[in-house]
């Protein structure tokens, strides 16, 4: 009966383990053993909440930012960066990207630059038909960052949000692919 | 009588570093008990940082640990200072940096930087532990409201600064 128990014990370790950290996919984690850097900003919802207060209301920029992560269960944001090109592989960026293609999720944008070898995807999770959250995955030949944004956000908001709470800045292409998208799936 | 007023100003800087929160002193108990091994005494540092305190931040408290031979992983760090925190800490921003040229999987020769933050009303008290492969620091301060603001806006850039402000020496 012991060795029953113990058995389900270490079948659902990884499942509680993954449950515990779900908002960072646990293989993302490996590279920073290879990574020259590191970076992870985490501000989980009382923290954001605590900030949405703290931002004054008469600046307009900064109460736009409260007004954003009032509502926000996190922000999640793993960068690394690499000594060299190739300290990652693109097998494990596909990966990484394929935890995204769940019922719930749709990749709203692909952008792929053969010139510089940067390529950003973005994925939202739509739960009745309204935004929970957004998942960007930013690749460059040297670095990597993936950012799990948790909670009800607009995409023009995105654009507002970026650098700012670690979120990183997206490039115009890249918000009017989203733009796009975002209308064709409303469509 | 100038000298008078300095051993004042002193004493009440010890004291106040004396009465400190016990989340401080709870960090430092947890690595000296873990690593065994005692924090060094900064002689006048409450002192010194009346003068050179950096702008936007007050309520310094610090403890370094030299020597710190002991096999350090980020992960084990993380969870010894988060099961010293109560749950009004929150961990917010981590760096970690390999050294160059050194085997990638040995974490002694990684450099680590955790901060957690403790958020209430129009406070922000930040603990910053850095850990490197001899050394270790333990800094509380509390930030002011332009501060925090930067910390809100750019917490990675922060972070990094700080780690290598503290990884160059």
């Amino acid at each position: 009966m012991q060795k029953k128990w113990l058995w389900i014990l270490l079948l659902a370790s990884p499942l509680l383990a993954g449950a515990q950290d779900a908002q960072i996919p646990p293989d993302i984690q490996k590279l920073s053993a290879r990574a020259k850097e590191t970076v992870e900003v985490t501000m989980d919802g009382p923290m954001l909440r605590w900030a949405s207060k703290f931002l004054s209301a008469d600046d307009p920029d900064e109460e736009r930012a409260a007004k954003l992560v009032a509502n926000l269960t996190g922000i999640y944001v793993r960068s690394f960066e690499f000594d060299k090109e190739g300290a990652y592989t693109s097998a494990e960026v596909d990966e990484l990207r394929s935890q995204f293609h769940s019922p719930g999720w749709s990749r709203v944008v692909g952008v792929r630059s053969a010139a510089e070898g940067d390529n950003v995807d973005i994925f939202f999770k739509l739960e009745n038909d309204k935004m929970a959250g957004i998942v960007i995955i930013a690749a460059e030949p040297k670095e990597l960052t993936f950012v799990n944004i948790v909670g009800p956000l607009e995409l023009d908001q995105l654009a507002d949000l970026g650098g700012e709470f670690g979120v990183p800045k997206l490039d115009r292409k890249t918000l009017k692919h989203a733009e796009k998208a975002e209308k064709g799936e409303q469509k | 009588m100038k000298s008078l007023r300095i051993v004042l100003l002193i004493l009440s800087v010890s004291t106040l570093a004396a009465a400190g929160d016990n989340e401080f002193r709870g960090v430092v108990h947890a690595i000296e008990g873990h690593y065994s091994i005692h924090h060094s005494h900064v002689p006048l540092l409450g002192f010194a940082m009346w003068f050179a305190r950096p702008a936007g931040i007050s309520g310094v408290k610090l403890a370094m640990f030299e020597n710190f031979r002991a096999h350090t992983d980020s992960e084990d760090v993380s969870r010894l200072v988060e099961n010293s925190l109560g749950p009004d800490w929150h961990p917010f921003v981590r760096v970690r940096t390999r050294n160059n040229g050194k085997d990638q999987d040995d974490s002694n020769n990684a450099e680590t930087t955790l901060i957690y933050v403790s958020p209430a009303g129009g406070k922000l008290r930040m603990m910053i532990v850095n850990v490197e492969s001899s050394e270790a620091t333990v800094v509380e301060v509390k930030l002011s409201d332009r501060s925090i603001k930067g910390w809100l806006k750019e917490p990675g850039e922060k972070a990094q600064d700080h780690h290598r402000s503290q990884t160059s020496d």
